[in-house]
């Protein structure tokens, strides 16, 4: 779909003078524990252009303080494959926090 | 991720009891002379506290990604002929059983080793979890940490 061209010029040229912050749309899920920590299965999160898995998680954390201390026991997972924490996000992704897995 | 090969393998989630029979009436061939299964099934006890029951989740959709790879995996390092792994998820009763894995190949050792890696591996990687009813509570189980990369920085794009 064609933007209008205001909107092309805002987000593209004039970022050339005065950088205009970007950002991507995610998909994010909660499973296990995190769930219920969170208080949810799924969000869907704005951040800022270039954000890694690491900072999304640090976003969580200011609204949910409690989920600091599962940093060190969760892996993080981008479009269904296990992903470092500093991914960087791209419009679309599909983030995953992920517990110690216990099926079987 | 690698597009799953034509092996007429059986992977799936399901919520229904499984019924090992077909699943092992399907990987069973005339090439084949062994065929080893792995049924775990819901324990009376965790920790020696009596359970009452388990409910499984899944991340259903890497789930089964993630066991399409431990399938394809056995192909390429025990060249097993046919495997059959299914999960159940939802609310399992003690004594029904949560995983069933069977794997043909033409001779038993292959067999043998390659189902033992298939639930070792399943059971470290695949984004499934289980809570654990017990009379004063639940608690999700503990469980173990799948292997992801450390940074990005150096390894090779995803693409």
């Amino acid at each position: 779909m064609a933007l209008p061209l205001a909107a092309c010029s805002r987000s593209r040229y004039n970022s050339l003078v005065a950088p205009v912050s970007q950002t991507v749309r995610v998909k994010v899920l909660f499973f296990g524990r995190l769930k219920d920590v969170f208080g949810r299965s799924e969000d869907s999160l704005d951040v800022n252009d270039a954000s890694t898995i690491e900072q999304l998680f640090a976003l969580y954390v200011q609204r949910i303080p409690d989920l600091a201390k599962y940093r060190s026991s969760v892996v993080a997972s981008r479009n269904q494959e296990f992903a470092a924490w500093d991914t960087v996000l791209r419009s679309g992704d599909e983030v995953a926090f992920l517990p110690p897995v216990s099926g079987g | 991720m690698t597009p799953p090969l034509d092996h007429d393998d059986i992977i799936e989630l399901v919520r229904e009891p499984i019924d090992p029979r077909p699943l092992i009436d399907h990987i069973r061939a005339p090439e084949d002379g062994a065929i080893v299964t792995f049924d775990g099934f819901v324990r009376n006890q965790s920790h020696n506290r009596p359970t009452l029951y388990l409910d499984y989740e899944a991340y259903e959709s890497m789930a089964l990604g993630k066991i399409r790879e431990i399938a394809l995996q056995l192909h390429e390092k025990y060249r097993v002929h046919r495997v059959a792994i299914v999960h159940r998820l939802g609310r399992l009763e003690i004594g029904e059983t949560s995983v069933f894995i069977a794997v043909s190949a033409p001779h038993r050792a292959a067999a043998f080793d390659a189902c033992r890696f298939a639930i070792d591996t399943l059971k470290r990687t695949v984004p499934i979890w289980k809570k654990e009813y017990f009379e004063d509570g639940a608690v999700w189980a503990d469980g173990e940490l799948p292997p992801a990369p450390v940074a990005t920085r150096g390894a090779k794009p995803a693409s």
